[in-house]
């Protein structure tokens, strides 16, 4: 190819016009997984997500609803092209795999991953993930609070054939069927993500024609090339440094009386982020441990945070990272150790990449968010003897900024799941709620003030109910920035019908009884700067919104 | 009256703009008048009340002629975009004042860290917010009877702190409204000229926060929207129109603007349902069912569905970027439009938007001091557009500024020519519309390549042929007056009133009789909101649908009630699966549930305007020669340059050609050919179709 040619094939135009087909694409590709799913968790919780990737496994374009799903398939289509090498793979095969010792995340994420083919050519690879509402396991869900290993966690995938050019493997779905409790729904959710594959394909092997498959490669690389250009110039304008961060989860919820400890030393040096986890805690015996996917999630997340939104997300984002995560710990566990609730641990390592950042991007990352996405799940039966669960997740308050007070009651950082309505509670499960209230004084003091937590009280109203609860942030506030205050922790308490009352230590799974009460305070987020630098005005306002009370105005802002 | 003229009968539509009120005038069986005066921003309804003398003056329409006047309007919109709305209070079930603020938790911009609130506070911050006593449970019993000195003690707060209007929104009120009506009572009989929204009324379905919002908002834009309706009405009277006013609701049905104001929620997509309703009656003059319509203006491109005949809704939509709960036509908004910017980024890539030039100083070619090479920049410099005969001459182009600038900005770094710079700023843009127009089919579960694309907007026949292509559509029609269509709109829509119930219950097993009595229940309300409007009962047509979803989802569809099938139960579940079949993909055998009700009264609306007849004008058909630039080609290449009101019925022709009119211009590329109806739209076609 002559020099000109290979500028007036990549001519600029083209390769823009192929990026936002791709991101078309790939939007495409997510309405069809999001509406044709059956499950509520895809629906209303978002968890799932498509992607399109090069055929050597970087992430060409995605769509996410939520961010912790980000990049976390490029350790799993990595281990698919190395069981299954480019050249044995053939039109209409799509792999499938969960195991997360393996690239997955955790067992209920199922992937599913087909190459696309044209003119008999593996010119890309279409994928789609979705937390899937059981796999199996030692409980509904496959979510086991009190798992010790991964194998009471539910069924795990190798890497495998789902479809053999274009036919189903039938041993592997019968397998499948008889290890979840809901065949039917994992099976539609299966087939959801198959018809997100097929879209992608279908439109991606379009795109290749009508382009010439050496073309669209060639502006695929572009494409990476340039997002990495536009990730690295933005990287560089933060000061060159080492910065670290040291925070807490509250324990792991078989040993209540051990914290969990996340160190991060983040250094950002001539256009590259290196996150070093050296320090962290040991693995823990509880589902809290995180595999890698995990920690690239974060670590990619808080690169796209910090660095400029426009740049499009591809690999080209990520290729800047590298992660330093020490065998055996929290962060990089070792099987059989169980990992299925990693969610709280994502947010920790995320917190703290972006907590060793706060200093020295004041303008750009807040002071720590409330870090809390309280789990709750009630289980019983009704009178007439028919079963029941129904829970929610709950958030804190975020971080304050430079220039801006936190928000009260939202979902931070990697997750963005949805509250339940207090009336869909009550129409669905034999549980009254009294109140859902902006919690009083937990935001974090500060010139700029941290977003509150919330108060919410449920009344049983039949039992027995077994009750779990999953908190962060019980023993370790959020902390806030440029002497700003921390936020207020969270707590949490069952009151018994018959007057005894026991605090939850973060961690707990219960059997309430009628009449028995839990409230929750979900933690607040962290104040920005010196509360006695507080605005009179917005000072007043808090007051009279009873967001700040009058004792705290005087104890912690100055107030006269 | 006896005389002769008293018989003259005249209808007529105001449509509100940003920059332009338009107002259609037609008599029945005669001719469609139309004319266009600048929108007055203080207060639009002068414009409105300007224009009847211009009708009386320019075509000799006395007021008393004037049957029915129907109205698009912008004020809840705008009420809350410039949130101008009323100060008001809400008062919720003790324990639940928050759940406004709080929300569902969830954001919307997941990569930013510094975060802004979602919910719209704004409405009622907690000083504002009110708890009192009081609880039903699920079932709509009572636990705590209502605390009536609570109430009276609350509303007396918040009148103390001058609020305008009331929002009261209690748990389960969807179930049992006795205490929020016990409470209005008590507030009404204490502050005869307060406001109030009542949540069981707006919106009486399940999730507080949902029904609150929506309750907050109705409250919030109810002062507004009723002075401004009262002043238009005041006005109509002085000017001896005793006809109604009628108002066009998000739904795309017309409503008396005493029901309007009393429901001000419902018109937050006022003008965009007219518009959509116009482009309804483009497609049936053209004996086209199925369509989509793209307005692309200066800033963004609106895009919407009809499917047979009918504008596709959605039951949710969004204001300021806050989901309301309150069922619209699903009009799609993307950031792309004649404005929007061209640049490189950092590692040399051309981009185009979301940045737009406006108006001020707008494209660099409306010679006003715009440095930014705009689209509309680029559709110059390719030859699309006529400098002299932009907007119909009202502005004049500056062709050198356009080319300049696209040379300067894109083309001299990208190192290429000004013009293919220019084409590949159309091919980004084109590119851009086209996966949004996909979007919104896959939504709605439809295969763009079996519609007809209607261009609309000044910009929308500059990009119609060439959208076509990337979607394989086969068809477009540009309509012949697609300036004024949101006004035509409003004289071929509905008067329309939906009425909406809680009704839970699985679908295997329905009581028939339980579900005939709730539909009577609405019924009743929806027949007297009917009656209000002068219709006869006989031109009244009822439909019922029902909000199905299977047992453990939590969102639903809304499918058409059939109560005259032999099966209702069982026709109204084969529908549900075929309509979830068709939106995602799939359905199963699953047992599935009723979660609401609807009953929608509707009377008269015909979107065949038989008026839209035309005459071609006088004149030379081809103005001359222009060469263009188009996609596909390496030099310019000479197109006819057609005057459209010159084109008579049955006139056809091949592109390259462009087609120049008032209110737009329509690019027909190579490999199109054009061929004027009989109602003057212009169709293109794909040669070899």
């Amino acid at each position: 190819m002559t020099k000109s040619a290979a500028n007036r094939e990549l001519d600029p135009i083209t390769v823009e016009v192929v990026r936002n087909k791709l991101e078309g694409i790939a939007n495409e590709m997510q309405q069809t997984l999001l509406r044709s799913s059956f499950s509520p968790i895809v629906k209303e919780g978002l968890d799932a997500s498509s992607s399109l990737f090069t055929i050597r496994g970087e992430t060409l374009a995605q769509a996410t609803a939520i961010p912790i799903h980000l990049a976390t398939l490029i350790p799993i289509i990595e281990k698919i092209l190395q069981v299954y090498p480019l050249a044995t793979m053939k039109q209409g095969d799509v792999y499938c795999m969960n195991d997360p010792y393996l690239g997955g995340t955790h067992l209920p994420d199922v992937a599913l991953v087909q190459p696309v083919f044209v003119g008999g050519r593996p010119i890309a690879i279409s994928a789609a993930m979705t937390h899937h509402q059981d796999m199996g396991g030692m409980a509904p869900g496959s979510i086991p609070t009190n798992a010790t290993e991964i194998f009471q966690e539910g069924l795990r995938l190798p890497p495998l054939k789902f479809r053999d050019a274009g036919k189903y493997n039938e041993t592997l779905v019968a397998i499948i069927r008889q290890n979840v409790r809901i065949p039917d729904a994992v099976m539609g959710d299966l087939n959801a993500q198959l018809a997100a594959c097929n879209v992608g394909a279908r439109r991606i092997a379009e795109l290749a024609a009508d382009l010439g498959d050496n073309h669209a490669l060639a502006i695929f690389d572009e494409l990476l090339d340039r997002s990495e250009k536009l990730t690295r110039a933005a990287l560089k304008s933060i000061p060159e440094g080492t910065y670290r961060y040291v925070d807490f989860n509250d324990n792991d919820g078989i040993e209540l009386d051990k914290n969990i400890r996340f160190e991060v030393a983040v250094t950002v040096k001539d256009g590259t982020f290196h996150c070093d986890f050296t320090g962290s805690s040991p693995q823990v015996r509880g589902p809290f441990n995180c595999v890698p996917s995990g920690s690239l999630a974060a670590a990619c997340y808080a690169v796209r945070a910090v660095t400029d939104p426009d740049i499009p997300t591809n690999a080209g984002c990520f290729r800047p990272i590298s992660l330093a995560l020490p065998k055996g710990s929290v962060v990089n566990p070792l099987e059989p150790a169980p990992v299925n609730s990693r969610t709280s641990t994502i947010k920790r390592i995320t917190g703290c990449i972006l907590g060793a950042l706060k200093d020295v991007l004041p303008e750009r990352v807040p002071a720590d968010n409330s870090g809390e996405m309280l789990a709750l799940m009630f289980g019983g039966h009704y009178r007439d003897g028919a079963a029941f669960v129904t829970g929610e997740l709950i958030a804190g308050g975020s971080g304050a900024g430079l220039e801006s007070d936190g928000v009260d009651v939202i979902e931070t950082d990697v997750t963005n799941c949805m509250n339940l309505p207090v009336e869909a509670m009550e129409i669905d499960a034999p549980i009254r709620v009294h109140r859902i209230a902006l919690r009083q004084d937990s935001g974090g003091a500060g010139a700029q003030r941290g977003g509150l937590g919330v108060v919410k009280e449920y009344e049983i109203l039949d039992g027995d109910i077994s009750f779990t609860y999953r908190g962060e942030r019980h023993f370790f506030a959020s902390q806030g920035s440029r002497g700003g205050g921390e936020g207020a922790k969270a707590y949490a308490v069952i009151k018994r019908v018959d007057g005894d009352e026991e605090v939850i230590p973060s961690k707990m799974m219960a059997t309430l009884k009628r009449g028995d009460r839990v409230v929750i305070e979900t933690a607040g987020g962290a104040g920005n700067g010196a509360p006695t630098a507080r605005d009179r005005t917005a000072l007043a306002t808090d007051i009279a919104d009873g967001k700040v009370s009058v004792e705290q105005a005087r104890a912690q802002y100055g107030q006269a | 009256m006896t005389s002769a003229a008293s018989q003259r009968s005249f209808e007529i539509g105001v449509d509100i703009g940003g920059t332009f009120t338009d107002i259609v005038c037609r008599e029945a069986g005669g001719a469609m008048h139309v004319i266009k005066v600048p929108t007055t921003r203080g207060d639009p309804s002068e414009a409105v009340i300007k224009s009847i003398a211009e009708i009386r003056d320019r075509w000799g329409i006395g007021a008393h002629e004037v049957t029915r006047f129907t109205h698009g309007t912008t004020v809840a919109t705008n009420a809350v975009l410039e949130r101008k709305g009323a100060r008001i209070g809400l008062i919720t079930t003790a324990g639940f004042r928050d759940v406004l603020e709080i929300a569902r938790q969830w954001r919307t911009q997941v990569y930013r860290v510094v975060l802004q609130p979602e919910a719209p506070v704004f409405l009622a911050p907690r000083r504002y917010r009110k708890e009192v006593p009081e609880r039903l449970d699920a079932t709509g019993a009572v636990l705590t009877p209502l605390d009536e000195e609570a109430v009276v003690r609350a509303a007396d707060e918040l009148v103390k702190e001058g609020v305008e209007a009331i929002a009261i929104s209690f748990l389960f009120s969807f179930k049992n409204p006795a205490h929020e009506r016990q409470a209005a009572d008590l507030i009404r009989a204490r502050h005869p000229g307060l406001m109030l929204s009542l949540s069981h009324e707006v919106d009486p379905a399940f999730r507080e926060y949902e029904r609150t919002v929506v309750t907050a908002f109705d409250a919030y834009v109810k002062p507004r929207v009723d002075s401004y309706l009262a002043r238009l009405e005041g006005g109509l009277a002085q000017a001896g129109i005793s006809a109604p006013l009628q108002v066009m609701q998000s739904r795309g049905g017309l409503a008396s603007a005493r029901v309007a104001r009393d429901r001000p929620v419902r018109l937050f997509l006022s003008g965009p349902a007219a518009g959509v309703i116009g482009g309804q009656i483009v497609g049936a003059s053209a004996a086209t069912d199925n369509l989509i319509t793209i307005d692309i203006g200066g800033t963004s491109a609106d895009i919407a569905l009809i499917s047979r005949r009918k504008p596709m809704l959605r039951s949710e939509g969004v204001i300021a970027g806050h989901a309301v709960r309150v069922a619209m036509v699903d009009v799609t908004t993307i950031g792309a439009g004649g404005g929007s910017i061209a640049h490189l980024d950092a590692a040399g890539g051309l981009r185009v938007g979301p940045h737009s030039a406006g108006s001020e100083p707008g494209p660099a070619c409306y010679g006003r001091g715009g440095q930014e090479a705009t689209v509309t920049d680029a559709s110059v410099v390719l030859g699309y557009l006529d400098p002299d005969f932009f907007a119909g001459g009202r502005l004049k182009l500056v062709p050198d500024k356009a080319a300049e600038t696209i040379e300067r900005r894109v083309a001299k770094p990208l190192d290429m020519t000004t013009a293919q710079a220019a084409l590949g700023i159309h091919r980004v843009l084109n590119t851009q519309m086209a996966e949004g127009i996909r979007l919104v089919s896959v939504r709605q579960g439809i295969d763009p390549r079996t519609y007809s694309l209607v261009p609309l907007g000044g910009a929308g026949g500059i990009h119609a042929t060439a959208l076509s292509r990337e979607l394989g559509i086969r068809r477009i029609i540009v309509p012949r007056i697609p300036g004024v269509l949101a006004a035509a709109g409003l004289l071929a829509a509905p008067i329309e009133h939906e009425v909406s119930a809680d009704f839970a219950t699985p679908i295997k097993g329905l009581d028939l009789a339980a579900l005939r009595d709730k539909l009577r229940e609405i019924d009743k309300r929806a027949a007297q909101l009917i009656a209000a409007e002068k219709v006869e009962a006989a031109a009244v047509t009822i439909t019922y649908s029902a909000d199905v979803c299977y047992i453990g989802q939590s969102y639903n569809l809304e499918i058409p009630l059939h109560l005259d099938d032999p099966d209702p139960a069982g026709r109204l579940y084969r529908d549900f699966l075929e309509a979830h079949d068709r939106i995602y993909g799939h359905s199963v055998d699953s047992p599935a549930k009723i979660v609401g009700l609807h009953a929608v009264h509707r009377a008269g609306g015909s979107d065949v305007l038989e008026e839209m007849r035309f005459a071609p004008i006088d004149g030379p058909k081809e103005l001359g020669r222009r060469d263009i630039m188009v996609a596909g080609e390496t030099a310019f290449v000479a197109a006819v340059v057609y005057d459209r009101d010159a084109l008579p019925e049955g006139f056809a022709f091949a592109g390259p050609a462009i087609v120049q009119q008032s209110d737009t211009t329509t690019l027909v590329e190579p490999g199109w050919s054009g061929i004027v109806d009989a109602a003057g739209n212009l169709i293109l076609t794909r040669d070899g179709e």
